[in-house]
């Protein structure tokens, strides 16, 4: 089916989220939504999707116009989407979110929904890793966004909109799904896929649409055009620039030591994970996501409690869990998912920059109080809207990131603990997040940096672990490291191709 | 038209017309005349002196109550049990009273309070600490003990504390004058209204003005990202709990020591439901709890002009109260659709 947005215009308060803006999705087509954070993408996309309403435009399906009014309108014309933030159920399984919905699943399904196997057929050829019967709070990032682009495929819909589905997948995981995207294009599904990552586009996108502020600048075939000329349309004006990597200090003193850590939480387990950080060293540990990433940043954060172990920075073992940290805290937290983890979505962009300060203030405090402060941190971060007063709900996924960002790499931490930091952000944006994190390395705090992309693994981490079911399955210098040693670890295996000392 | 709805006068608006509709229906199906019901109901509340004074009776433990609710619910905490807080603050403080009973000066008076008090934030926290550390969902674990706290209450008057200067009547002694608080005028108005008032005023002052206000905000939103920034959720539940225990506590020792000048079964009246549905129609906001609350412990106090005057039950004024709630939901959750569809 032929679908055409013409004219979308949507405004929130001051914001022109969408500005006149026009779009064709044809059938067996892939398009390439690109923009920068903020530049209205989830929000045309919502606006197709009926979860949002136009102020003014139209939607036509194959010439008719239509009304959409809500998703389930949307769904009946046969329209899925996979949203940015996730929609699925922690408490439920896996199988039971994918039977949520499904048109083969009957009223009366019940909690013990195991003999449901059309739900999750999809699911078994994009990720047949994934175990069906686990809640989902137990899965990781990069799985939760399969699972949510199985719910999808289910839909067997005539547009499938995926808004940055691959944005903590790893390699094979994104070729995963590149191989999926070209196969419901070619079964006469138009789709859209939102991304920041222009390996995306190229892999299987036969068009791409630029947007910028809310308008769409132009909208081209990829076959001609170069990547540089991409990034030239994405960004404008603006020049980008690369974050310099991090020289390594020689000698440096150990700074952060995480002693033969165990720790159990809701989404996986590690045991004895031991692993010294020396001042001004960024340590990157790579894996496929659900290998106890998660659980590692927790206790090292110190929301989880421990098993075993303990996390010494400066020669102080730090108190697990601290649920009452002093608050200019030595350590600084970056989580995954932010807006589940680390905002307070209905509160203003303003008292979610100094959450960590709430405890040093005086009695008599007001919210407003803070807008001075928090401006000067969403200038340094760019972070759009620049209102101190907008609620963080109303921020687009990337800027919620950077605000996280913003809070947490203020200070002077010996400890940080960043979970992909640049998830979701575009190119400038994830540049500025690298300069800052670098800036604390290059002061002399300690990295401890959990990534899924080995390039930039490789290109800034000064040492790379490979975590593996819990453990350490390796850990090597980045000048010796090759991908093919971490690849193997990836997956279990110990060949030991750069022999190297285990601590620094 | 989607606007109006959507502005804060529209709903208030909507809301009356709402109601007045659904009552007027009501009394139609049960064979009256809705305006001469409706103009009783308001003259029974507030038609004279003392049916003004009377529905400030009724509203003083209702504003309590609601408070009582309205604080917890600032951590997210939906709480029922300010009925069972109010029943066991008003028999403990009964207990000091009877061993207290010589008593003249002030001083036990406000001993009398502060035992109360403190039994209903005891009460409280039984529940409370089942939801900080254990996960008990605190909506039902409050409605349960409720139960247990009028049970008691109903099985002392019956049993140990009844006196028998009440010729069979179950209840205790009656109190003595110094335990009574003062009253205005000739009327049944005690101090207690204008504590409860005062108190919304310090407590909407407090949520929005204090470091506590804020930790409270953050929590609600986001219990994960709170604690990830060092603050204490635990702390906060058990914190909250107890002083909402502490404001129905003061409900129920209030109510007898001046209204019914001794403990007996039933005190409660219900306050402690219409609490919770006054601070659920006023959002939890505490200066609005003030007015939700005089409105509904009108409505109630006209049930007895109904039944005396128009010969109808006087339960018909719980019938309405309940109509109102209705008609809150009704409009709430329209205006909430355009405002989804609006994004
Ligand atoms: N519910 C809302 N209320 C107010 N403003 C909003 C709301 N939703 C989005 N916005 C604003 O609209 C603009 C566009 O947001 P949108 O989410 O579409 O961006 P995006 O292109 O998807 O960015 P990203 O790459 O960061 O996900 C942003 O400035 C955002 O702050
Ligand atoms: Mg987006």
């Amino acid at each position: 089916m032929h679908v055409s947005l013409a004219g979308i215009t949507k405004r929130y308060g001051a914001i022109l989220a969408n500005d006149d803006v026009d779009l064709d999705l044809v059938p067996g087509e892939v398009v390439a939504l690109l923009g920068e954070n903020g530049a209205g993408k989830s929000t045309l996309m919502k606006i197709l999707f009926g979860f949002q309403q136009a102020d003014a435009g139209e939607i036509r399906i194959d010439g008719r116009p239509v009304v959409i009014d809500s998703p389930r309108a949307a769904a009946a014309l046969g329209i899925g989407m996979v949203f940015q933030q996730f929609s699925l159920v922690p408490a439920l399984t896996v199988r039971e979110n994918l039977a949520l919905g499904h048109r083969c699943t009957p009223w009366w399904i019940g909690r013990g929904a195991r003999s449901f196997a059309a739900p999750v057929a999809h699911l078994r050829d994009i990720a047949p890793e994934i175990e069906p019967d686990l809640p989902v709070s137990r899965l990781a990032v990069g799985e939760m966004q399969l699972v949510e682009l199985a719910k999808v495929l289910n839909l067997d819909a005539g547009v499938v909109i995926l808004d940055e589905p691959t944005s903590v997948l790893t390699p094979a995981e994104s070729e995963r799904l590149w191989e999926q995207v070209r196969r419901i294009a070619a079964g006469g599904a138009a789709v859209v896929l939102i991304t920041h990552k222009l390996e995306d586009v190229f892999a299987c996108a036969q068009r791409v649409a630029v947007m910028r502020r809310g308008r769409m600048v132009a909208t081209l075939d990829t076959s001609s055009v170069t990547p540089d000329a991409l990034v030239r349309l994405i960004v404008g004006a603006e020049t980008v620039t690369t974050a310099q990597p991090v020289e390594r200090t020689a000698d440096a003193l150990p700074r952060a030591w995480i002693k033969n850590l165990s720790a159990t939480t809701a989404a996986g387990a590690i045991a004895g994970v031991d692993l010294r950080i020396a001042a001004g060293e960024i340590l990157g540990i790579a894996g496929v996501s659900g290998n106890g990433q998660q659980t590692l940043a927790d206790a090292v954060a110190g929301l989880a409690i421990l098993l075993a172990g303990e996390v010494i920075v400066d020669g102080e073992t730090l108190q697990a869990p601290r649920a009452e940290m002093p608050a200019q805290s030595a350590v600084a937290y970056l989580p995954e998912q932010p807006l589940r983890n680390a905002v307070a979505p209905d509160l203003s962009v303003a008292v979610n920059l100094m959450l960590k300060r709430i405890r040093d203030l005086p009695w008599r405090s007001h919210p407003s109080q803070f807008d001075a402060d928090a401006r000067e941190r969403i200038t340094a971060f760019d972070i759009r809207p620049t209102d101190p007063r907008a609620t963080a709900a109303s921020l687009s996924g990337g800027n919620l990131q950077k605000l996280v960002a913003a809070r947490e790499l203020a200070g002077a931490p010996a400890l940080i603990v960043a979970c992909y930091p640049t998830m979701g952000l575009d190119l400038g944006a994830a540049a500025a997040v690298y300069e800052a994190l670098f800036a604390h390395a290059r002061r002399g705090a300690a990295v401890l940096w959990i990534s899924e992309d080995l390039d930039d693994l490789l290109r800034y981490a000064h040492r790379i672990a490979v975590l593996h079911r819990g453990r350490i399955a390796g850990i090597a210098d980045t000048a010796q490291a090759t991908r093919r040693q971490l690849g193997a670890w990836m997956v279990g295996h110990s060949i030991d191709v750069a022999a190297e000392p285990a601590h620094a | 038209m989607r606007d109006l709805m959507l502005s804060g006068p529209g709903r208030v608006v909507g809301t009356t017309l709402a109601v007045l509709m659904l009552t007027g229906a009501f009394f139609l199906a049960i064979g009256r005349d809705p305006v001469e019901l409706m103009g009783l109901i308001v003259r029974s509340a507030a038609g004279d002196g003392y049916a003004i004074t009377e529905s400030l009776v009724r509203a003083t433990p209702i504003l309590l109550c609601a408070l009582a609710t309205a604080l917890p619910a600032r951590l997210g905490l939906i709480t029922v049990g300010a009925e069972g807080q109010l029943y066991f603050g008003a028999l403990l403080g009964t207990g000091f009273v009877l061993a207290n009973l010589g008593a003249t000066s002030a001083a036990p008076y406000m001993a009398m309070i502060v035992v109360a008090m403190l039994a209903g934030a005891a009460w409280a926290l039984l529940p409370a600490v089942l939801r900080s550390h254990l996960g008990v969902n605190e909506t039902i674990s409050t409605l349960l003990v409720n139960y247990v706290a009028a049970l008691l209450v109903t099985w002392v008057v019956y049993g140990p504390w009844k006196s028998a200067a009440n010729l069979g009547w179950p209840a205790t002694a009656d109190f003595p004058e110094a335990f009574k608080p003062s009253t205005f005028f000739d009327s049944r108005v005690h101090s207690g209204l204008w504590i409860a008032i005062g108190l919304a005023v310090l407590l909407h002052w407090t949520f929005v003005r204090t470091r506590w206000g804020l930790t409270l905000d953050v929590l609600r939103s986001n219990p994960r990202a709170g604690i990830a920034a060092g603050l204490n959720w635990r702390r906060n539940v058990l914190l909250t709990m107890a002083l909402g225990g502490m404001l129905a506590g003061l409900a129920g020792i209030l109510e007898t020591a001046s209204i019914q000048g001794r403990l007996q079964a039933n005190l409660s009246a219900g306050a402690g439901l219409s609490g919770f549905l006054v601070a659920w129609l006023a959002r939890n906001h505490c200066l609005r709890i003030i007015p939700m609350s005089l409105l509904v412990g009108a409505l109630l106090a006209s049930g007895d002009g109904l039944q005396m005057f128009a010969n109808v039950p006087s339960s018909i004024a719980l019938v309405v109260q309940g109509l109102l709630f209705v008609a809150v939901l009704l409009v709430g959750g329209y205006a909430n659709r355009l405002q989804v569809r609006r994004g």
